[in-house]
């Protein structure tokens, strides 16, 4: 099962070639390296993340007449994430992606959630060019659309290079049905209840496209179990409304209806 | 979805937006495309899995079958052939699953791929038996029968479970024989190294010897942050106190002792052993 090559080249009088070790040690103290390098970059990443995180806590605040203006500042958030994410690209592209995937994992399903709220609120519209009047809300930004946004590929499968994966778009989707969710009751207090009718139809097709996966006991599973809560919260907001006639007239087939 | 809204209108049939097959809701077919590539990824996932433990299993037969030997050298021919069954097994599982670690895919399922540990102990422990000296990861590399990439932690997580084997060795030999594996009864510290090391000679160095040049050597390397590294650095150190103890024993009572005996030491042909 091995060629005896070895035993000719070196002498019997040592256990071991000294050079094993020392390959080890590189190869360890190499390893150490990249983590340290990447740890910083992914740092930096979190800080603008977490910047953008501050920024759209404000959507529970805000009417939507002022999307406009809240919308730009997190659209610059969002670029300084872009930056980050450029380098960390560039940086992990030369180490198998795997290998080092699950330290930056978290603060990748963070930054495309940062996308997908801001997309729904009705910013980074694909035709900002064709000078859209108003912001238009209840648009789901697709992984590709995430991809292009951030800059980076999505779901590789024939290469070995930095990108995201499915799993980490369908994390960042439960985060974006959890923040709704709480926006619905927030909508409704702001005086915008419509907006609240709208977040329920989209959770609830969000929901039953959940549906379709076949997941596996695992970390996903768990996570997007918690997505039926999330569609129940936004139904007693519809319930609530509906029972006091509050339903504004038409706001239901501004979207698809909804499943409840 | 109920046939009618919340007002009890009827719903129109697939109205308003395009989207013809869409099964549940408007997002159906982006979940199924994504439906798909996990399922894909779980298959696999599943395949890998089942071929590794295939795998640790044959590896740790042929592991059983090294501690069958009782002397270093040249393996006995049924060892051999047992060695040479059993590896063609293995290959045939690795082979099988190459495909599934193509590119990206081999970090991905590294976890599943534990395996690869078990068969490099088994790839050094048979080379140990047969030379006294420690297979180097080039080498190992080339004595894996699939082209799967072993890492570096493979390798060096293998070489660590290696002490577990000499260990066992060294105390089964011990029983039977009465002194050390390798060198001679008297001059246990004695490392051999100046001696020409042939069997013609009759003087190998003592397996302790090798177990200390081997232990410093993991222990010079730098400090690795994994659980498993340091659960592996204990048992290693728990095999040498063990050997050395033995070593002890046989230079304060060897002499008295008929052979045959057996020491202290609980763990034999033990099927159940998992290092």
């Amino acid at each position: 099962m091995d060629s005896d090559t070895k035993m000719t080249e070196a002498p019997n009088t040592r256990l071991l070639d000294p050079k094993i070790f020392d390959h080890l040690k590189n190869k360890i103290d190499e390893d150490q390296q990249v983590r340290d390098a990447l740890s910083q970059v992914i740092q930096r990443l979190d800080r603008a993340i977490s910047h953008v995180q501050g920024l759209l806590s404000r959507v529970h605040a805000t009417q939507r007449s002022q999307y406009p203006a809240f919308l730009a500042q997190v659209e610059a958030g969002i670029q300084d994430e872009i930056t980050v994410i450029g380098e960390l690209n560039e940086m992990a592209s030369q180490h198998p992606y795997y290998k080092y995937n699950q330290k930056w994992s978290r603060s990748i399903q963070n930054s495309i959630f940062t996308v997908l709220l801001c997309g729904w609120l009705g910013g980074l519209s694909p035709n900002s060019s064709a000078e859209s009047t108003e912001p238009q809300q209840g648009r789901l930004v697709t992984i590709e659309e995430v991809g292009s946004i951030l800059k980076v590929p999505v779901n590789l499968k024939d290469r070995d290079s930095f990108h995201i994966t499915i799993e980490e778009y369908l994390f960042a989707l439960v985060d974006l049905t959890q923040e709704l969710s709480r926006l619905a009751p927030n909508a409704v207090t702001l005086g915008d209840p419509a907006l609240s009718i709208q977040i329920a139809s989209f959770v609830g097709d969000i929901f039953a496209g959940f549906q379709v996966l076949n997941l596996k006991n695992d970390a996903l599973r768990k996570r997007v179990d918690g997505v039926k809560y999330h569609v129940q919260r936004v139904e007693e907001v519809v319930y609530d409304l509906t029972l006091r006639g509050m339903v504004p007239q038409g706001s239901e087939d501004a979207d698809k209806p909804s499943s409840s | 979805m109920s046939k009618r809204d919340r007002h009890g209108n009827m719903r129109p049939k697939e109205g308003g937006k395009a989207a013809p097959a869409v099964p549940q809701s408007r997002f159906g077919p982006m979940f199924s495309h994504f439906r798909d590539e996990l399922d894909e990824h779980h298959d696999r996932r599943e395949r890998i899995i089942k071929a590794s433990r295939d795998v640790t299993a044959l590896s740790k037969k042929i592991i059983f079958s090294c501690q069958r030997v009782n002397k270093l050298g040249p393996l006995p021919r049924r060892t051999q052939e047992d060695i040479d069954n059993r590896m063609a097994e293995i290959k045939a599982h690795l082979t099988s699953i190459e495909p599934d670690l193509a590119s990206l895919n081999r970090y991905r399922y590294a976890h599943s791929l534990r395996c690869l540990e078990e068969l490099v102990e088994a790839l050094v422990f048979a080379h140990y038996l047969r030379t006294q000296t420690l297979l180097d990861p080039d080498a190992v590399e080339a004595a894996v029968p699939a082209s799967i990439a072993l890492t570096e932690y493979d390798y060096m997580y293998g070489v660590f479970d290696l002490f577990g084997e000499m260990m066992r060795f060294a105390t089964v030999t011990a029983a039977q024989t009465g002194r050390l594996v390798g060198g001679e009864v008297v001059g246990v510290g004695d490392d051999g190294g100046a001696a020409p090391q042939d069997d013609s000679s009759g003087r190998r160095r003592h397996i302790l010897a090798d177990f200390h040049e081997l232990s410093v050597a993991f222990e010079l390397l730098p400090e690795v942050h994994d659980r498993t590294f340091r659960s592996k650095m204990e048992a290693m150190r728990t095999s040498v106190r063990k050997v050395e103890k033995l070593g002890y024993g046989i230079a304060i009572r060897g002499s008295e002792r008929p052979k045959g005996w057996l020491p202290d030491f609980k763990d034999d042909h033990d099927p159940g052993h998992d290092e």
